[in-house]
């Protein structure tokens, strides 16, 4: 550890389409293999687009025990508890509590926070309403009369977006400064750098953040292919014949603790968290700037955040969401800011989809695995590198990495940038 | 305490079921008058619960520059901009090229969901029983707007916000239910603490005032009844209340480093000087009796203003009308304000605009700074018997002129999330 202001991650856990644990994750990923398949959510045989990488519907059930509870909340909420859960347990942070008095561990609760990046709202939520609609046929009087009688009167419940939230806070017994950041792809990433400004402004002692998303929805893909933003057949990022995006599903969960908290509990560093940056381009909704400027805006200003220069960087995960505007921009963004040379740079949504609000704690928790192991896993997807990107560090096959420091990119809509900024855990100096 | 900056409050906007803006919604507030009545947006006459409070003759177009991006703007989204647009008018200060990068924006919004007529139109699309027809959405005639594709995304209100007025600095949105509001204004000061930002545009907007949000609330047996008399529905700390009263709207406040906005001659409305945010973890829906979980958001709020409960004169209470929410909120007063619980004015102004849900944090921090500025602890209003459960020192009758050192908002959220701001009158910030 650094400094007594340094953020240590003491626990981490995953769910997506590619496993359910950070090592079977990583694992298919250095392997090559990519989770994307045909959808299995609903009938896709006459669509124009119908893969994704969906988290296999049989592990569906078995990431939250609670049956009463599972009626309760919404797919993407199964993930976010999932990955939380997994994460508090590796962090150890639980078996410490249970070694205080009452006293003390009303006061360690409320020093623990909790930080989600969620989806927001889903169109599927609202199909709810459909019989009702059947039956009141246009008629208005007649949908408020059975409403009561037709629709589950907890509907709205399920929609929290800070269900995960809530429920870490009950099941875990969490009670301290917390948020629900509903900023589209960026989400994660924010749940992350806000959990650490918690820590470092001595608001927290400790705080789990999770990103989790389910963004595979009829509606969402058909709007998505309208835009020109999905790939057909796969998610080549930087390649010459990237097509699109990819949508992908799950979580992924990060504790972090103060340099004391992770000194009293003993649990191992998986990683230190340096710092962060966000931006935004203010371009609108969906579009960005050609030029990557609000990227390399926040990759600075994570590095200062961090006192890390450029130079020190070791690898790259960047956001390479495959659509064709996204690399090419990023791939200005990360030139601007390594001068020519950045270290070697890599991207995983090619295997695990895109999870939007999942995807920077997803990234994250597989950064972890990279920077500790010091090695960028390949981009198996890749057959030739865009020649107008050239020259950009990345490849087909691992590389090793330069240090033990990773930047992680994370891009969403509104024009929103954020970067983070982590060092290996076994690092100490 | 964070002694490193001190945040003033130097702009206010407000859309609210009782004004168009920030001086109207003030004024209506100190008369006590309700903006609360019968729907008129949609055709409620069926449902259990036909009263709202409804923000009345809004056009948007009126009052924001560049038609353009209206286009993408949903309601809720236009009384954002409306109201942020007077907050910075109001400020006497924008982002410019220059210093775009050192303004943020951070936002509760509100659920997102798509509008009733785009389920309407999906639904018909739908099978004979009801049920969700995926190659339905195939069809040829299926109207695949991208607009309204755009307009629904979960930051589309905070990306419009930020292309409208040019704002390039970190930049967020969250949702805690009705905690939204609060918990953007206290991460707005978080950003600025930390120096991420040198200016900030805080707020927060939201409508639930359409058939689908409605009924979410209705379902849960949330609302007010009172439809034949809606002007008194929502009676906060009442001994008859019944439920509180949906509203929308927006509220917006600009944030600016304290010296510079003094440095530029700026009328400082208030400090906001402190942040509380705690999360009860006790059930969805229903709050501690003790008042557990918002006690803590409140210590952390003074404690983080440095300010004792004795300096505190005003609060303005979540106060929704429910009797859980009321009696709960009491409880956590009893305990912070010990011995001075009687001394201190206590009222909620949804007595007045109803829940603005998402927004309503946002605006109650605009009604404490204008509050402290203006010497008025403005009325709970419609209150004619007080519940015993909540003998504290409500504003009673009329609005009650009072200088105010310090001020309390507090907004709590289905999902046990508290937030509690601080604020200090600018005659009270020694050095």
């Amino acid at each position: 550890m650094r400094s007594s202001k340094s953020i240590a991650i003491t626990g981490v856990g995953c769910v997506c389409g590619a496993g359910k644990t950070v090592d079977s994750i990583w694992s298919s990923v250095l392997e090559g293999k990519s989770a994307v398949a045909p959808i299995s959510q609903w009938d896709v045989a006459q669509w124009p687009v119908g893969i994704a990488a969906e988290v296999q519907p049989r592990e569906l059930r078995t990431l939250v025990e609670d049956r009463r509870l599972q009626k309760m909340i919404s797919r993407t909420d199964l993930f976010g508890l999932y990955a939380a859960g997994q994460a508090i347990q590796q962090s150890g942070v639980l078996t410490q509590r249970e070694k205080l008095e009452a006293a003390a561990q009303a006061q360690f609760n409320d020093r623990s926070g909790v930080y989600a990046g969620c989806g927001g709202g889903t169109f599927r939520s609202a199909y709810e309403f459909f019989p009702l609609l059947t039956q009141a046929a246009g008629d208005m009087e007649i949908f408020g009369r059975d409403l009561e009688t037709t629709v589950d009167p907890m509907w709205l419940l399920r929609q929290l977006p800070n269900n995960v939230v809530c429920h870490v806070g009950i099941r875990h017994g969490f009670r301290g400064t917390n948020a629900c950041i509903t900023n589209q792809c960026v989400g994660g990433a924010l749940a992350v750098a806000e959990a650490a400004a918690a820590l470092r402004t001595g608001e927290a002692d400790r705080a789990v953040a999770v990103g989790h998303d389910a963004p595979i929805e009829p509606e969402t893909v058909l709007h998505y292919h309208n835009l020109g933003l999905l790939a057909q057949d796969t998610l080549r990022p930087f390649d010459h014949a990237r097509a699109g995006t990819v949508f992908g599903e799950g979580a992924a969960a990060v504790v972090l603790v103060t340099a004391a908290e992770a000194a009293a509990c003993g649990a191992p560093v998986l990683g230190e968290l340096l710092g962060s940056g966000c931006v935004t381009e203010a371009t609108g909704i969906v579009e960005l700037r050609p030029d990557g400027d609000g990227l390399a805006r926040a990759i600075q200003l994570a590095l200062q955040d961090g006192k890390i220069s450029a130079d020190e960087v070791g690898m790259v995960v960047a956001h390479g969401n495959g659509t064709p505007a996204s690399d090419a921009s990023e791939a200005c963004a990360l030139q601007r800011v390594f001068k020519g040379t950045p270290p070697p740079i890599t991207s995983f949504k090619w295997a695990i989809g895109h999870s939007i609000a999942a995807s920077a704690t997803l990234d994250l928790a597989l950064a972890l695995k990279a920077i500790n192991e010091r090695v960028v896993p390949g981009i198996a997807t890749l057959n030739e590198l865009d020649p107008a990107l050239h020259p950009l560090p990345v490849s087909s096959r691992p590389q090793p990495a330069r240090s033990d420091i990773a930047l992680l990119c994370s891009r969403g809509f509104g024009g929103m940038n954020v970067a983070l900024v982590l060092r290996a855990g076994n690092s100490r100096s | 305490m964070n002694p490193s900056r001190r945040i003033a409050i130097t702009g206010i906007g407000m859309v609210t079921p009782i004004g168009l803006d920030a001086p109207t919604t003030w004024a209506n507030l100190v008369e006590g008058k309700s903006g609360i009545n019968t729907i008129r947006e949609f055709n409620a006459s069926g449902f259990p619960v036909r009263i709202g409070a409804e923000v009345k003759d809004f056009h948007a177009a009126d009052v924001i520059r560049g038609h353009k991006l209206l286009k993408f703007a949903s309601r809720t989204h236009a009384f954002a901009l409306a109201a942020a647009e007077e907050a910075l008018e109001d400020a006497g200060l924008r982002p410019t090229p220059s210093t775009a990068s050192r303004w943020g924006c951070c936002v509760g919004a509100g659920m997102m969901g798509i509008s009733f007529d785009e389920l309407r139109t999906t639904h018909s699309f739908a099978g004979t029983g009801g049920e969700f027809n995926s190659d339905g959405l195939l069809d040829s005639d299926f109207p695949l707007d991208p607009v309204g594709f755009c307009r629904w995304q979960t930051n589309a209100g905070l990306a419009l916000l930020m292309r409208q007025f040019g704002v390039h600095g970190y930049s967020t949105a969250v949702h805690t239910a009705c905690a939204s509001g609060g918990q953007a204004v206290g991460t707005a000061l978080k950003v600025m603490r930390r120096r991420n930002t040198d200016f900030m545009l805080a707020g927060g907007y939201d409508s639930m005032l359409n058939p689908i949000g409605l009924s979410a609330f209705c379902l849960l047996g949330a609302l007010s009844t009172d439809n034949d008399t809606p002007a008194r529905a929502s009676r906060p700390f009442d001994a008859t209340r019944n439920g509180f009263v949906l509203g929308e709207g927006a509220g917006f406040l600009v944030l600016e480093d304290w010296e510079a906005a003094q440095a530029r001659g700026a009328r400082i409305y208030a400090e906001l000087a402190g942040d509380g945010n705690s999360l009860s973890s006790y059930r969805i829906t229903d709050s501690h009796p003790s008042g557990d979980g918002p006690i803590q958001a409140m210590q952390q709020a003074l404690a983080d203003a440095g300010m004792r409960a004795e300096a505190v004169d005003y609060v303005n209470a979540h106060g929704t009308s429910t009797l859980m929410n009321d009696r709960s909120e009491c409880a956590a007063l009893r305990v912070v304000l010990d011995k001075d619980i009687q001394r201190v004015a206590v009222s909620s102004t949804k007595s007045c605009m109803g829940h603005l849900i998402a927004a309503a944090g946002a605006v109650e921090a605009g009604v404490c700074a204008l509050a402290i500025h203006h010497g008025i602890a403005p009325v709970n209003a419609h209150l004619k018997e007080v519940d015993p459960a909540c003998d504290v020192g409500l504003v009673r009758v009329k609005s009650r002129s009072l200088r105010i050192r310090g001020a309390l908002s507090n907004s709590f959220g289905f999902g046990g999330s508290n937030s509690c701001l601080a604020f200090r009158h600018p005659d009270e910030v020694t050095a």
